[in-house]
């Protein structure tokens, strides 16, 4: 009984940090943004500032039981991913469900909130809504060929389906697998670009196009829950890259250095590129991204 | 006398009482024909043992009848989820047309195919077999609508089937001079070279139309969608199942026992993947939810292929746990569908839609199925996926990992589709007097439901079946090391990561409920979906919003070019050069006596000129 209270603890611990760092990365993109586009833009806490003032209101409307479902499974997916990646490599502090096989469960697990999440969207009747959700799993589509190539490359080169497996092997040999197993490594970042669907994957917001999407109909805590998800999955998605490429992080400074480096990745091409259509944007996946998952994939086989 | 005759004798005196008590009274024949499916499948699993058998002789020819534990476990899945399509078929068919005929037709096929299973020699398998496929022909014209197109196409190519298998039947009695199965499998290994390869296609072609095996497939979807949505979820969850049966049984015992087998299995896999892919984006396409779901059979069926060409312990197992999960989820997928199509009298996504707050139940059976489906966690679905995707990889065929992945993600496109189209959406005014299915119809859906809920955390209660199915088939007990291994299969899977994993869900989900609804609930206010903001604007009563029309357009305009290229189109440009053959032949024929005569005069007269060379 003990135990599963100290798990249920440091299940809100990791929750509150990935948090924090999620809507601090978000509220720094915002001012690099601005920045680059030569503005002074808004304080990097400018986030915490919008989800408090969203989290203390109150919603007057609803349009069924599907809307309070909504953002709850969307908030599934964060939190059970965030429990399945290891956030440090040695730690107490942070509990963690990964098994034998986990990186399979975090590939069905990931879809499992935004499903979810657009019944709820769907529910509203908002016709934005359904046209943001059919963009954004036809995006997904495009984007999960590479990862998938890069992540089964790293499974038949080093033998496990776990991620606690593909840490161990780096620590084992010393070598960052984004060295030994380069085009898995590019072929997954390429994928994180669509995964993060910044500029020009923006295609399920597409702010000027369609209200926002999925989320038009939603307010207060609805959106509060919406917002804090998606920073919380940011965080996880980030350490997951870093624990499969980079060798994972021994204290949370690392974690953050090697998080932000990552982070920079998506944000600095979202400042170069405009909006790509939805079917340019899955041909771009699977184009050059999904080529060099190939090249991994052969790799891995050969050495 | 032995139970199996008395079951035979309940289904064969059952249907025939069936056809006749409607002259009496409906309810009747209702009753009757629960008695005749529920009676047989309560006395098959209480009194059948396994390894019984019983042997008789009719006309000179001795069959034999018996069960083991691998037929049992498909005997499962045709008697369980024929039982609850019967309770659901009492109430779909109320008040429609031809009830004799379509309770005939549904008994004797759900006889067929506990036939096929407790078959032991060729001969009543291929009479059982084709009982199958005439009772399912004939159910699937029910309607009266495309005999031809639908009806032809799905006898062509079972007749093709049929055939395949009488000439492989034939030969192996030639060669072992014997029907009995045991006795094939036993003259396999030292038939020649020739035979050796040539029966197991034959075999495998067979049960390839029944398991819609591409290119054999293109039945499917026609069949699939014109016969009633009651005996669909029979058709798809269980009729299918006796191709892979086949399939299992043609590549377990014999074709493993040849080094060429490798390439059976090679191919077979392959195909399996292909008709996975195919499968879905065609069903993408569709916007009758029987054709997405026809579509979407046929690609979960293509994993299933897959996972037993493979046919590693943990693929076997992988295979057989994702065919008694396609059983259910698409068993209860078709019933909503069914109950939809009862209720409003389409099933077409572009006509229908916004009815989850009129068929709650209906919806939430169609959720948990949907999820199962996609292979979500924390549903059962997700450990047969899971299981494939571990097999594949051990077993080195990566590319085909990539190919099954891509499916399987794809689908979640027609997954969302379907939960959407019908449940979400605008609530149209045209649709404001439907009501909630019968409780006779729901209830089978909603226990199929749970069922699948459960196998998502304790995989074990069907696994250990298979298990020991798979050892009748003579593969080493996978409950010592296997189950070990891998965690989901870890003993029984009840005490294994899925259920933390379960109950991590269920807690966060129920946290983020309490902190939404927490005092929310009663205070927030129920507004129709005509009450929103659209880009600031109130949209006024009339305006048309419901978004069905080109659902998945962005998708489809990018996977465009591969899906012109269609094998039905072949078939017909195939179908067409026969037909002008035949014209031509027609020409020839004319049955005019004096054409008839003028052909005799010329063959006199070429006679005559050219005696000289001839003779």
């Amino acid at each position: 009984m003990e135990e599963v209270l100290y798990n249920v603890l440091g299940a809100i611990a990791t929750f509150l940090v990935a948090f924090v760092v999620g809507m601090t990365y978000g509220g720094l993109n915002r001012k690099i943004t601005a920045r680059v586009q030569n503005r002074k833009g808004p304080p990097f806490y400018q986030n915490f500032i919008d989800t408090l003032k969203l989290a203390s209101k109150k919603s007057a409307i609803h349009h069924g039981v599907m809307q309070h479902f909504g953002p709850a499974f969307l908030m599934v997916t964060s939190v059970m991913s965030l429990l399945i990646v290891p956030v440090l490599t040695h730690n107490q502090w942070f509990p963690n469900l990964n098994f034998h096989g986990d990186l399979i469960f975090l590939l069905y697990i990931m879809v499992f909130g935004p499903l979810g999440m657009a019944l709820g969207a769907g529910q509203t009747g908002n016709p934005n809504s359904a046209i943001g959700i059919t963009r954004g799993l036809s995006q997904m589509v495009g984007y999960e060929i590479p990862w998938v190539l890069a992540l089964v490359a790293l499974m038949i080169q080093y033998h496990t389906t776990s991620i606690v497996g593909l840490m161990a092997v780096q620590a084992q040999s010393g070598t960052w697998l984004m060295f030994s197993s380069p085009f898995a490594f590019i072929a997954a970042v390429m994928a994180m670009l669509g995964m993060f669907s910044y500029s020009p994957f923006d295609v399920v917001i597409a702010p000027a196009e369609i209200a926002s999407g999925p989320a038009s109909e939603n307010g207060g805590k609805y959106l509060f829950t919406m917002m804090s998800s998606g920073s919380v999955f940011a965080f996880v998605k980030l350490t997951l890259y870093v624990d499969l490429f980079m060798g994972g992080a021994d204290n949370i400074v690392i974690l953050l250095v090697k998080t932000f480096a990552l982070y920079m990745i998506p944000v600095l091409y979202s400042l170069t590129t405009v909006r790509y259509r939805t079917e340019q944007s899955i041909r771009w996946f699977w184009g050059w991204p999904s080529f060099f998952g190939l090249l991994a994939i052969l790799q891995a086989v050969i050495f | 006398m032995n139970t199996i005759y008395i079951i035979f004798l309940i289904f064969l005196g059952g249907a025939v009482f069936t056809y006749f008590a409607g002259k009496i009274h409906k309810v009747l024949q209702d009753i009757l024909f629960l008695v005749s499916i529920l009676v047989p499948a309560y006395l098959f699993f209480a009194n059948v043992e396994i390894g019984q058998n019983v042997n008789l002789t009719l006309g000179g020819i001795s069959l034999s009848w018996g069960i083991n534990y691998f037929s049992w476990l498909f005997s499962l899945i045709v008697l369980g989820l024929g039982s609850l399509a019967a309770i659901y078929a009492v109430g779909f068919m109320k008040g429609e047309k031809r009830r004799g005929y379509f309770y005939f037709n549904f008994i004797l096929s759900i006889m067929a195919m506990t036939g096929i299973l407790l078959s032991r020699d060729l001969v009543s398998f291929f009479v059982f077999w084709e009982i199958m496929t005439w009772s399912s022909y004939l159910i699937t014209i029910y309607n009266g609508n495309k005999v031809q197109s639908i009806g032809i196409k799905y006898f062509v190519f079972s007749a093709i089937g049929a055939y395949a298998m009488l000439m492989a039947i034939v030969m192996v009695h030639h060669i072992t001079g014997s029907f009995m199965i045991g006795d094939m499998i036993h003259a396999y290994p030292a038939m020649a070279l020739s035979m050796q390869i040539w029966i197991p296609i034959m075999f495998l072609m067979a049960f390839g139309v029944k398991a819609a095996m591409m290119p054999l497939h293109v039945w499917a979807p026609g069949a699939y969608s014109n016969a009633p949505m009651a005996y669909t979820s029979v058709f798809s969850g269980a009729l299918s199942k006796m191709g892979i049966y086949g399939m299992t049984l043609v590549l377990v015992t014999m074709v493993n026992h040849i080094p060429q087998g490798v390439w059976f299995r090679e191919v077979l896999a392959w195909l399996g993947g292909i008709t996975a892919v195919i499968g879905t984006l065609w069903a993408i396409q569709q916007d009758d939810a029987k054709k997405l779901l026809a579509y979407s059979s046929v690609a979960q069926l293509g994993y299933i292929i897959t996972g037993i060409a493979i046919g590693t312990e943990l693929a076997m197992l992988a295979g057989l746990f994702l065919a008694v999960m396609h059983a259910l989820f698409k068993g209860t997928l078709f019933m909503v569908v069914g109950a939809i199509e009862k209720q409003t009298g389409t099933s077409n996504f572009t006509e229908v839609t916004g009815l989850i707050r009129k068929m709650p139940w209906t919806f939430l059976s169609a959720l948990l199925a949907i999820i199962a489906l996609a292979g979500i966690p924390p549903l059962g679905g997700f450990v047969g996926k899971w299981m494939l995707y571990e097999s594949l990889i051990t077993s080195n065929h990566y590319l085909l990992v990539i190919v099954i992945f891509f499916a399987s993600t794809a689908a979640f496109l027609y997954c969302y589709k379907f939960l959407f189209g019908f449940f979400m959406g605008q609530e149209e005014k045209e649709w404001a007097h439907v009501k909630e299915a019968p409780a006779v119809m729901v209830l089978p859906m909603l226990i199929m439901a749970l069922f699948m809920l459960v196998l998502g955390t304790f995989p074990g209660i069907i696994l250990n079946p298979i298990n020991h199915g798979l050892q009748a088939l003579g593969y080493a007990d996978s409950y010592k090391h296997l189950w070990d291994t891998s965690i989901i299969l870890n003993s029984w899977g009840n005490k294994v990561v899925l259920q933390p994993i379960l109950y991590s869900i269920a807690g966060i989900f129920l946290f983020f409920i309490a902190f939404l609804t927490w005092k929310g609930y009663k205070n927030t206010r129920f507004i129709s979906t005509k009450d929103i903001s659209s880009s600031g604007e109130v949209p006024k009563e009339d305006e048309n919003l419901t978004f069905s029309v080109g659902f998945m357009q962005p998708f489809y305009r990018a996977v465009e070019p591969a899906m012109r290229r269609q094998i039905d189109k072949y078939y017909n440009a195939f179908a067409d050069g026969l037909e002008a053959t035949f014209e031509f032949l027609r020409r020839i024929y004319t049955g005019n006596g004096q054409t008839y005569a003028i052909y005799v005069i010329v063959f006199v007269v070429v006679m005559l000129l050219f005696k000289d060379f001839l003779f």
